[in-house]
């Protein structure tokens, strides 16, 4: 017997996106909507502003492109970015708590993500990859899911122990014989609730399976290989620690060497101290 | 008791009885502790990456990042503060690494090769050694004791001078 119906019941009760983001959401469906109406709803609160400029400097602009307008940022990013930044400051809050099933302390979750997030944007650059700009905010999103399923991992630690010191188990793959589903799944539950773009939604639901996925599949081999090197790194890895499958295909695919990962994991530890200033 | 934390990327020296170095979630990264018991002088690293010639630039800001650069340093510091090599003890611990059949991830075995070599090359003896694996460890460094402590998947393993 799994947990499987408690799980779908703690996913339909999970809160639901703040009611800024859901506003925002709204108007990114309509062709005609003007900045300025993206604008005031952001501005009506001045932190807020203030970060998400920080953000975008931050994650998408040089010191030397640096902009210091929401306006300027909107005309820059278009309004899909923008709302991935709000959503992104708004989700943050709930990456910061400690997770004791998993063994992570407070803000082990959060720099996790955004190792993930980073690290993906880098090996984008670094391999020349194009139109993967979604790759930072996949990144900050991938393991929501954890916050679902950390009761039932914590209940049965047990057998998780049993499971995963017995045969070379991956992490993931004892999640779904023990509980019946995986983060990645109740992940992409979540984000599907609250109606997020379908890559975003892709990108969390096969972080861990990527040979899986039918669309987005330069999105989704970035978001998996930078997860494994945050793992690797030791960035949130908790009591489970490393036991995760690394999918061959996602190396072939974006032709991935040592080297590049051991560049990527030095260019990402400062640029993760930085961004975890701003989210939290 | 007062813990003195190492983080990733970073190194710590302390010759205080009353203190601990510790450093937590190693994956792929290496942790090396040194002690001298007449002293009580610790120093711990939390190294990365195993050359800096992967990242020359980031490795003149950030040198304990990197095995080869790391190492160096904290050495000169330690013998600067007095360290004798014959009565050093030398404890090591990390380099796990994700299942990765491609051995592209494997990180954590090329951080023990370049520091096995570093030591070899100092003509330092490894005392306690816990290297590889799928697990993440926490060490730490009692300096009154001289204890070395590898926590690791909830349990503790505790390595007392030789």
């Amino acid at each position: 017997m799994t947990y499987l119906n408690e799980i779908e019941q703690h996913i339909d009760h999970f809160p639901e996106m703040p009611p800024l983001c859901q506003n925002l959401l709204g108007y990114l469906k309509d062709p005609d909507v003007d900045f300025n109406t993206i604008k005031d709803l952001v501005q009506y609160d001045p932190g807020l502003t203030a970060n998400v400029l920080k953000l975008a400097n931050s994650v998408y602009f040089g010191p030397a492109q640096a902009v210091s307008s929401l306006q300027a940022a909107l005309v820059r990013l278009g309004t899909q970015r923008i709302f991935e930044l709000v959503l992104s400051l708004s989700v943050s809050d709930k990456l910061v708590s400690a997770l004791p099933g998993y063994g992570l302390r407070a803000n082990d979750l959060l720099r996790h993500s955004i190792w993930t997030a980073v690290a993906a944007q880098e090996l984008a650059e670094l391999l020349n990859m194009k139109n993967v700009d979604t790759v930072f905010t996949i990144g900050l999103l991938h393991d929501l899911g954890l916050l679902l399923l950390d009761p039932f991992i914590h209940k049965e630690h047990l057998q998780f122990n049993r499971v995963l010191e017995a045969r070379q188990t991956s992490f993931e793959q004892a999640e779904k014989e023990i509980l019946g589903i995986d983060h990645a799944q109740a992940g992409a539950r979540v984000l599907s609730k609250w109606k997020l773009s379908p890559e975003i939604e892709a990108g969390v639901r096969w972080h861990h399976e990527p040979e899986q996925a039918t669309q987005y599949q330069d999105l989704i081999n970035l978001i998996h290989l930078a997860d494994m090197l945050s793992l690797t790194q030791g960035i949130g890895t908790g009591v489970y620690g490393l036991q995760y499958n690394v999918s061959s295909g996602s190396i072939k695919a974006v032709g991935l060497k040592k080297s590049h990962i051991e560049y990527t994991a030095s260019k990402t530890l400062d640029r993760m101290q930085k961004l975890e200033k701003i989210l939290t | 008791m007062a813990l003195l934390v190492v983080d990733i990327a970073d190194m710590k020296i302390s010759d205080n009885p009353s203190e601990t170095l510790i450093t937590y979630s190693l994956g792929s990264c290496i942790g090396v502790a040194i002690y001298d018991p007449v002293l009580h002088l610790g120093g711990m690293i939390h190294c990365m990456l195993p050359l800096s010639k992967v990242d020359k630039e980031k490795a003149q800001i950030r040198p304990f990042m990197f095995v080869d650069t790391g190492m160096q340093y904290m050495l000169a510091k330690l013998y600067e503060y007095g360290l004798r090599k014959a009565r050093c003890v030398v404890n090591v611990a990390g380099g796990s690494q994700v299942l990765d059949n491609q051995g592209v991830f494997k990180i954590g075995e090329r951080n023990f090769t370049v520091l096995r070599k570093i030591l070899w090359k100092n003509g330092l003896l490894m005392n306690a050694q816990e290297v590889g694996g799928n697990r993440s460890r926490t060490v730490s460094l009692d300096l009154g004791t001289g204890r070395f402590t590898i926590k690791s998947g909830g349990k503790l393993v505790h390595y007392d001078l030789p």
